[in-house]
């Protein structure tokens, strides 16, 4: 058989290709196929495309809107100190200071905290000054209308496979802790429902939909420029950390370009090709943080995607456009067990634009394992470490072998101390702090 | 004596609260007030601050100008004489426009093809022209078997200029003629374009394209020399790797202009496959002869088809 050319798209969806098909026939001419010798799978195919439609209300590609205006709205959001850390007044000044510190614009931002320290000490309860502070997070200069979390649930739910109490509880659980920690910070939680997974077992590319989803919550969040997927079986253990202070305030502090740092697939880097220029054969891209698309961490064997960021960008809606093709998967589906998390491997190696926006956070940053996962001896590098309060837990592997439930419940116990904590702590010191303002106003009064 | 008003102005006025201090609530209100007041002042002062700053270049470098002409040389099946007549006419049409030449070898992207067709290795040679000139705007590849017969048409002026371009860009074509679902978007304008390029009666040709210098060209050509395409033994090789990737991946498509053939990629009269008014007629820009492309294995040769215009061109260009 001769692989003309591309296997061709279709009408209304879906390919046909010599490897995949179970026919046979290549389609070098468009779509030549006659109906008939397709009918069983062309009929699955509009069913379960019928079926994603009613979850998703969004195309999954614009050429619109990528004007200039949208484009410089997000620029200056990104600019924009935030009110990171956890919330008092103190830090408020302290932001303002670290604002004066920019250049440029930076005098004029310090006003706006001052702005919103002054209602906050001009409201006298720990109520109105938690909703004063709530509001500027999620306000365009607070800057937690940046992020979405974008959280994967329903995974093997639905159609697929019977659902028991303990999956209930995972979901119910994993959902409450990001719409907590959301809600703390002003960010956005999209639950992506990943029901439509009959529509990818089709099209043999299921566990791509990441993808998709992510692009559609682009178009749903158009102020957002950060977009932090995780999947279900995670844990966010510190609710008083915001991702601004924890990574984007210093995002070039934070991650590492150069993979050598820390290479478990042994990827050539930087590229030696002559023909390529110097961004494709730097090892840290061009060294400048605003080319910084895609943050992800690293396991002990390679990439790991059960929590990275993707910044809106032209670059990527390129990745997303060109994490799946169906040529690179006909070839690869079978050597790809990890499927998309290899085939990100695959590209990042072979397409040198891909390397040069790529840059890698500490696995533990945001995404500690469990022991158990990444191998029985305790790794420093890999496994949470509760003495240093790590930031997100990620039970990777947990269906193999074993127990997603009680870890998630252990870490939702080590995490409630946590913060339990912390709530004290920020009570004890709201009430010094209004002790001293205005304890002596009210005593004056009532003399 | 009697009053019948009471004095106007008490000489002791009463102690009020009303005239030196104001209640606690009410003290409570105007700071909130006054405090709201200055936050609105300072927002609108700041507002114009905030949106006035530095815009981002999506496309192009600052700084970039001028075209470089890239052409691969298979100095191993292509004889000395006829890559003379090819050089010869790519200078002369270089001179008068200000333009640069990129002159590249074949077999210095061996290593980087490995075992897929010697075709492929126009990808990796206009990434080496754009590494090479990197403040350059615009590349433009052309095919060695191909001359240019009217060089006093500049890119800009033929093809590149807004409003021309505008006018060219074919809209709503299927992008692999003739029926492919695929279309061209028809809403696209000049600055959405970074890559232009022309069909033929079967496929989008990659012989003679103009791709504008950004991310979108590092991108493009990485992409389009994806290892797995180049294995997948498509029967044209890079050309329907070309033809695979617009119609399966809207963000390169929406980036690319498709022409009249004839403006970039005129074929000869005797070769067959160009599309609907796609052959040479006096006049037009360059002519093809993409016959000569399939180079029969043999010592270094010629491309007979072009002698001809050889002379007509260098004829024309003695007499200027």
């Amino acid at each position: 058989m001769s692989l003309s050319r591309s296997p061709s798209p279709r009408p209304g969806g879906g390919w046909s290709s010599p490897g995949l098909t179970p026919s046979g026939t290549s389609t070098p001419r468009g779509f030549s196929p006659s109906p008939s010798s397709l009918a069983p799978s062309e009929i699955s195919w509009a069913a379960a495309k019928a079926k994603s439609e009613e979850v998703r209300g969004y195309p999954s590609f614009s050429t619109r809107n990528s004007g200039f205006f949208s484009r410089q709205k997000r620029r200056i959001s990104a600019r924009l100190p935030s009110m990171a850390r956890q919330w008092s007044w103190r830090t408020i000044l302290e932001d303002a200071d670290a604002a004066k510190e920019d250049a440029g614009l930076g005098r004029a931002y310090a006003g706006v905290h001052w702005i919103f320290l002054l209602l906050a000490l001009g409201s006298e309860t720990y109520r109105e000054q938690t909703v004063i502070v709530h509001l500027y997070r999620r306000s365009p200069l607070g800057g937690g209308r940046k992020f979405v979390i974008i959280l994967g649930s329903n995974v093997e739910g639905g159609v697929m496979e019977w659902k028991g109490a303990r999956e209930w509880a995972i979901e119910r659980n994993s959902i409450w802790n990001k719409e907590l920690y959301a809600h703390e910070w002003g960010y956005e939680l999209e639950v992506a429902n990943l029901l439509a997974k009959k529509r990818y077992s089709h099209e043999w590319r299921e566990s791509w939909e990441k993808g998709d989803v992510i692009r559609e919550v682009m178009q749903k969040y158009p102020h957002a420029e950060w977009f932090w997927w995780l999947d279900l079986n995670t844990w966010v253990m510190e609710y008083g950390t915001s991702l601004q202070s924890h990574i984007f305030s210093h995002l070039e502090d934070k991650v590492y370009r150069d993979i050598n740092v820390n290479n478990p697939l042994n990827i050539t880097h930087p590229l030696p090709e002559f023909w390529l220029d110097e961004v494709g054969r730097s090892a840290e891209g061009d060294g400048r943080p605003e080319s910084i698309n895609m943050l992800l961490t690293q396991d002990c064997s390679g990439f790991n995607l059960g929590s990275f960021f993707l910044r809106r960008s032209l670059w990527t809606d390129r990745l997303l456009d060109a994490w799946w093709d169906p040529v690179m998967y006909e070839q690869m589906h079978m050597n790809w067990e990890h499927k998309e998390q290899n085939a990100l491997e695959w590209i990042y190696q072979s397409q040198p634009w891909i390397r040069s926006s790529v840059a890698f956070l500490p696995q533990r940053s945001i995404n500690s394992f469990p022991p158990g996962a990444c191998g029985e001896e305790e790794n420093p590098a890999i496994h949470y470490q509760e003495k240093d309060r790590d930031f997100l837990v990620n039970m990777a592997g947990c269906m193999y072998g074993r127990d997603c439930w009680s870890e998630m419940h252990h870490y939702r116990a080590v995490s409630n101390k946590h913060n339990k904590t912390w709530k004290e702590w920020c009570e004890q010191t709201y009430s010094g702090i209004h002790d001293w303002f205005f304890k002596p106003e009210d005593v004056q009064e009532q003399e | 004596m009697q009053f019948a008003l009471p004095p106007r102005k008490s000489p002791h006025p009463l102690p009020s609260v009303h005239s030196s201090r104001l209640p606690y609530y009410r003290k409570k209100q105007l700071k909130t007030v006054a405090l709201f007041a200055i936050a609105v002042l300072v927002i609108i002062f700041l507002l114009p601050k905030l949106f006035s700053s530095s815009p981002i270049s999506s496309a192009a470098p600052a700084g970039t100008a001028g075209v470089v002409i890239v052409t691969l040389l298979d100095r191993d099946n292509l004889s000395e004489g006829y890559i003379q007549k090819i050089v010869s006419n790519r200078e002369d049409y270089a001179k008068r426009h200000g333009y640069t030449n990129f002159f590249a070898n074949t077999s210095d992207y061996s290593d980087a093809v490995g075992d897929s067709p010697n075709s492929w290795a126009l990808i990796p040679a206009v990434r080496h022209a754009m590494a090479t000139y990197p403040r350059s705007a615009y590349y433009f590849h052309l095919s060695p078997h191909a001359l240019i017969m009217n060089p006093s048409k500049s890119l800009k002026s033929h093809i590149l200029d807004k409003s021309r371009l505008e006018s060219l860009m074919l809209k709503d074509l299927p992008v692999v003629p003739p029926d492919s679902i695929i279309k061209t978007f028809s809403h696209l304008k000049e600055k959405d374009i970074d890559f232009i390029a022309t069909q033929d009666s079967t496929d989008i040709s990659p012989a003679s394209f103009i791709l504008k210098n950004g991310d979108f060209a590092r991108f493009f050509l990485d992409f389009w020399f994806e290892p797995l395409f180049r294995n997948y033994k498509f029967v044209k090789a890079e050309v329907h790797g070309l033809d695979h990737i617009m119609q399966w991946h809207p963000t390169v498509l929406a980036r690319t202009a498709l022409v009249p053939q004839r403006l970039l990629n005129a074929y000869s009269k005797d070769s067959s496959g160009a599309s609907a008014d796609g052959s040479y007629k006096d006049g037009d820009f360059l002519i093809r002869f993409p016959a000569c492309d399939s180079s029969p294995a043999g010592p270094p040769h010629d491309c007979g088809e072009m002698e001809s215009y050889y002379m007509i061109w260098q004829r024309k260009v003695q007499n200027e």
